[in-house]
């Protein structure tokens, strides 16, 4: 991708008067069933999609926030909060890089992210909330020559409704939890892929979110469907700019694998965690959930959390169809004041299908990490298999590493292992390390990426880089 | 779906009712508790897989009907009682429907024994269920062990009822002196035809230095109901090594809580839980490392067959600075049933740095080529099951830390394995 | 090349080193043995500044600069190689990797460029070829699941890779079959040089009958208590350290 290229996608968005038109519409912080028609109208969505967001905010409403994860933090305003994302204004952006947060600046730097791309992600020249979807229109006609749809969430509604309507809500549906719920009533805007019958996507696609206004709420919501046969291999990365107040993100991710399809979802989160003080930072509650609907799919998640203040997030795959597989690899990093409880849902209820789980936890600072996981094998479930193996590192006295994992098992044919680990990075081996001439905090990056090494081979090579980039500066300071 | 709830006007009148001695004030405490908090339900994390709905209900007709005592047979109960006192030689303190019996006590033993209406110091309360106990509870024991003795120590909590619904209560301190070596066997046991809830706290505090080797077995009539709370508190260097057996009961709620308060203390603590038709075993263990170093070590093992489920929560806590803290917890179960359910949840919350902490869990089935292999040498395959399933139990049979105990562990759980793997397997 | 004078140690709360001096020269080699707990792996650690052996008394110079004020990596990158008597394993973390940071770390210091990932890797095989050692260990976790003869012969890779001034091994022998060992000696000797120095840690006599030591040390509660040629170890093999002990004491 040259930054011509870039540029000029730039310029045809601004072409469509995005811009202009969200300005005269964003709306005030507050959530009523007003909002909700007043997002829906801003999209000029079918009437089924409204009424589908209504039902969703009504049940909401009957609902209340979860309080078993290991996570401590103010309630969440959910009236302060504006529910419709306007980007901001020519005006209140920064003109160049010179306005940008040096610190900002500084990681990307150490991120090895090119000039062009960090002035995007500075938020400098592109306003969109989700920049890759349009990005990715470069690629329309190579993806259109395969069958392949990839677009907006809002494109999806209006262009392919018979799509949307068969399988949103399908895997999660509204009333599956509190944020999902929220989100089902507010969504903003997000992905939406469908692969066709046999198809293999013949690409990775990326989309990079990114919360820009102060006090807006993001709900993002991505649909994947992969028809049979199919295969697809979907990239997520996040930022977020510096505040001092909390943000609240509450995404929901559906993924469809039909019959012998094959879906590979990988995350780099890094949502702005919040100072060293605990100051500002994201919360990020999402709901992501993959079905293998068909016999011989399979799904699988790869993520590596750095990011936000809170993450609450537990990638699931329900294992419906014979033979379906799912897997789970993460890391997650938690320093300073952060804190996460993330893992998984492993639920086999087809004969003969497979999970693994790889949960590799590391905790720095003051932070609190906790790994969350179910396994769950229904009684018609025959022989079914679950290994996991779930580690984690501790580094400094003050921070906690936990581990919660549930396993329901009622049918006599599975298999289950489970496997977990607490150390530390032993002073042996930094020792060793710098009698070899390496200095302690290469060491320590050397040893944490070792730690990390089954979860960042699953990923996409050049989100492995950053992955093991990103994993460095956040541990920044973490030793010594 | 919402939990029966425990009759609490009921209970007032029982408490009311019972002897005005020296337990009265903790009584009436444990009733306020009770009254502001109730019982636990499956809303609770600690309860989310055992419903207590059948404690409640046998509590609330026993209540109803007068919350008396309610021994039925004397001759059905004497025999119970002799054939464990037979089987196990140990100097036995019983509390038979909860009424503490000392008869087959040897007082010359240098075991010092006092009940809690003797003396005044208050005894501990700080979950529902031990609150339940302290309201109803007719007198404790007081235990204090200052060397070490020819026979293990044996507290037989032994219950008999033919009537609709029965309720009792055991309690029972323990106290080992520094520096001692004691053994204690712990017998849970109940008989008859009627409904029947037994509730017991055991609190074992173990000197500095001592070493405490402690069995439980419980073998309560399928059907019965118990809730069976042990808290060990080491100090020390001291050692604890433990080993617990569910042979019986239907509902049956298991809470080991050990605290580590004191460096150097070694825990090592196995259990065995056997289950078939009708029968849910809970075992809850807690373990909190508050200061290192020190080690702790679980291995619970399950036989599921039938009808049935299990749950095993083991839960291991490093608080902050519990430096050279080593945690294992292992838990693994054979399911032999299309209707057997284990629930397994091993949990650890480390807020310390220099620290090893492990755990391990396995679900599975008996090894496929092994069966075929006896069934080639011309065992049938129930025969080959049990044969493979007793392997699996054996080891932590020899594990039993009391010698006087071990040929009783060994036949009850033959006779129980060979009740559960009746039929092709 | 090294001068240690009256040096002074103690881990936790026991002292180890009580005043010991060494000198070592450019080209020399020279053999340290002494009976367990001397203080032979003690020397090693504090010369590659390990921080759990604190220093309490005395100096070392190292090439005209004062060790003690050097960080451990400084000193690795300086020219010090330590063979570890335990090396440790760190999962995970690729054995080619690791080498690979460590040469640059020293190239850097030296202020040459960074050695190229195919130049590299040619030097490493030829280095392995030479030590017996599987192509295949470079795309292993450091001393991940190897044996006690394979850390050994990794230690001896890292230390023909890292090309040091001054490498000191510790009881690199022990735990050694006798090609292990033949492997090992040969790496040593190829390393030997004008411009090298090698201190060899050992227990036995064997080691040095394929190394050739300049100067045999005995070492006994943290003192040398006698210097001597290769013949020490012979003799010290024949008659024992109670032997040497009774001598100094008498």
């Amino acid at each position: 991708m040259t930054s011509e290229n870039i540029e000029s996608i730039v310029n045809r968005r601004y072409e469509h008067g995005f811009v202009t038109d969200i300005e005269t519409e964003s709306l005030p912080p507050g959530l009523d069933e007003g909002v909700v028609r007043a997002i829906s109208a801003r999209k000029n969505e079918p009437e089924f999609m409204l009424e589908w967001r209504l039902q969703a905010y009504r049940q909401w409403l009957e609902m209340a926030e979860p309080e078993w994860a290991h996570l401590h933090y103010p309630p969440v305003k959910f009236n302060e909060i504006s529910y419709y994302a306007a980007p901001k204004s020519d005006a209140d952006r920064p003109k160049s890089l010179d306005e940008v947060d040096p610190k900002l600046l500084e990681t990307y730097d150490k991120l090895g992210i090119p000039l062009h791309e960090r002035a995007r992600l500075a938020g400098v020249a592109v306003d969109a909330v989700f920049d890759s979807v349009s990005v990715a229109t470069t690629f329309k006609d190579k993806l259109s020559e395969a069958g392949v749809i990839f677009c907006s969430f809002s494109e999806a509604v209006r262009e392919h409704p018979e799509l949307v309507k068969k399988y949103l809500g399908s895997v999660v549906p509204r009333r599956d939890n509190f944020y999902a719920a929220l989100n089902s009533a507010v969504f903003s805007d997000g992905s939406f892929v469908y692969i066709p019958k046999g198809v293999r996507c013949p690409m990775e696609l990326s989309t990079y979110f990114r919360i820009n206004a102060a006090n807006t709420g993001q709900f993002e919501r991505t649909l994947i469907i992969a028809d049979e046969g199919s295969h697809v291999s979907y990239l997520e990365g996040c930022t977020a700019p510096m505040r001092d107040e909390n943000q609240l993100h509450a995404a929901v991710v559906e993924l469809v694998a039909l019959e012998g399809a094959e879906i590979k979802y990988s995350t780099v989160q890094n949502w702005y965690p919040g100072d060293e003080n605990g100051v500002g930072g994201i919360y990020n509650f999402v709901t992501k959930r993959g079905d293998c609907r068909g016999a011989n799919s399979k799904i699988s998640w790869t993520q590596v959390e750095t990011g936000s203040a809170i993450t609450w997030k537990y990638p699931s795959c329900l294992l419906r169809g014979e033979n379906s597989v799912g897997e789970f690899y993460s890391v997650a990093v938690a320093n300073n004041m952060q804190q996460a409880d993330t893992g998984t849902k492993m639920i086999h209820i087809g004969a003969n299908t497979s999970s693994t789980i790889v949960s590799k936890g590391i905790s720095a600072g003051k932070a609190q990490n906790a790994y969350r996981g179910l396994v769950k094998v229904m009684p018609q479930a025959h022989g079914a298999r679950n290994h996991t193996q779930c580690d984690s590192l501790l580094i400094g006295k003050e921070c906690g590493a936990h581990t919660f994992p549930y396993m329901e098992i009622k049918n006599p044919s599975a298999r289950i292992e489970h496997e977990a680990t607490t150390s530390k990075i032993s002073a042996d081996q930094l020792f060793y390390c710098r009698q070899r001439g390496i200095s302690e905090e290469d060491a320590v990056n050397m040893i944490v990426n070792g730690f990390c090494k089954e979860v960042f081979k699953e990923l996409p090579m050049e989100f492995a880089v950053e992955a093991q980039a990103l994993l460095n500066v956040s541990l920044e300071g973490a030793v010594g | 779906m919402k939990q029966v709830a425990l009759s609490i006007d009921d209970l007032r009148e029982a408490v009311l009712r019972m002897p005005d001695d020296a337990l009265m004030a903790t009584r009436e405490a444990a009733l306020a508790n009770l009254d502001e908090h109730g019982l636990p339900s499956v809303r609770d994390e600690d309860w989310k897989y055992t419903d207590l709905g059948p404690a409640i209900d046998i509590s609330n007709r026993w209540l109803a009907n007068g919350a008396t005592i309610t021994t039925t047979s004397n001759d059905l109960l004497a025999d119970a009682i002799a054939a464990i006192a037979g089987a196990i030689d140990a100097n036995w303190l019983i509390i038979a429907n909860g009424v503490i019996d000392t008869s087959r006590f040897d007082e010359s033993s240098g075991i010092e024994v006092q009940r809690f209406s003797e003396s005044a110091a208050p005894f501990v309360m700080d979950r529902p269920l031990a609150d339940l106990n302290a309201a109803l509870l007719n007198d404790g024991l007081r235990v204090q062990i200052h060397a070490a003795t020819e026979k293990p120590l044996g507290i037989l909590i032994i219950d008999e009822t033919n009537a609709g619904a029965a309720v009792s209560q055991a309690n029972v301190e323990i106290e080992i002196a520094p520096g001692c070596d004691a053994e204690v066997i712990e017998y849970q046991s109940s008989t008859g035809t009627g409904d029947h809830f037994g509730n017991s706290v055991i609190t074992l505090q173990i000197g500095q230095a001592a070493i405490a080797s402690y069995v439980r077995i419980q073998n309560r009539r399928i059907g019965h109901v118990q809730s069976g709370r042990l808290c060990a508190t080491p100090g020390r260097d001291a050692r604890l090594n433990m080993a617990s057996y569910d042979l019986g009961g239907g509902l049956v709620r298991n809470d080991v809580d050990i605290d580590l308060g004191e460096p150097g203390a070694d825990v090592v603590f196995n259990g065995l839980y056997l289950a078939g038709d009708g029968q849910h075993i809970d075992n809850h263990t807690r373990v909190d490392h508050r200061v290192g170093p020190a080690s702790s070590s679980q291995e619970y093992r399950g036989i599921l067959n039938g009808r049935c489920r299990c749950v095993w929560n083991g839960k291991a806590i490093v608080h902050a600075g519990a430096d050279g803290t080593d945690a294992n917890q292992a838990n693994h179960n054979l399911l032999l049933s299309e209707h057997a359910e284990i629930d397994a949840k091993p949990e650890l919350e480390i807020y310390a740095d220099d620290v090893k902490c492990s755990h391990g869990t396995t679900v599975g089935q008996l090894d496929e080529t092994a069966l075929f292999y006896l069934r080639t040498r011309g065992l049938d395959k129930r025969q080959a099951t049990q044969l493979l399933t007793h392997a699996f139990a054996a080891d932590l049979v020899g594990r039993a830390p009391v010698a006087a105990a071990i040929d009783e562990i060994t036949s009850l759980v033959e006779s129980r394995l060979a009740d559960l793997i009746q039929e092709e397997a | 090349m090294l001068e240690i004078n009256n040096l002074k140690s103690r881990v936790g709360d026991s002292d180890i080193l009580r005043g010991l001096s060494l000198s070592v020269n450019a080209g020399e080699v020279h053999a340290i043995m002494g009976p367990n707990g001397s203080g032979k792996s003690t020397l090693a650690q504090v010369i590659a500044g390990h921080e759990d052996y604190v220093v309490t008394g005395g100096d070392v110079q190292y090439q005209g600069k004062d060790l003690l004020d050097l960080k451990p990596e400084e000193r690795a990158r300086e020219g010090i190689f330590l063979g570890f008597q335990y090396p440790v394993e760190i999962p995970g973390v690729n054995n080619a990797y690791l080498l690979k940071a460590a040469v640059n770390a020293k190239r850097k210091h030296q202020g040459l460029g960074e050695v190229d990932a195919f130049e590299f890797l040619k030097l490493a095989r030829e280095k392995m070829a030479a030590l017996g050692m599987d192509p295949k260990f470079l795309n292993r976790g450091v001393n991940e699941g190897f044996s006690g003869g394979e850390k050994k012969r990794n230690e001896i890779l890292q230390m023909a890779m890292l090309e040091p001034s001054l490498a000191i091994l510790d009881e690199t022998d022990s735990g050694l079959d006798i090609d292990a060992l033949k492997a090992v000696a040969q790496g040593v000797n190829t390393l030997r040089g004008p411009d090298r120095a090698i201190i060899l840690i050992t227990h036995y006599q064997r080691l040095l009958d394929y190394i050739e030591p300049d100067f045999v040390h005995v070492l006994s509660e943290g003192r040398i208590i006698r210097s001597g040629d290769k013949t020490l170890a012979l003799e010290l093999e024949e008659k024992g350290y109670e032997w040497v002990r009774e001598a100094a004491s008498a």
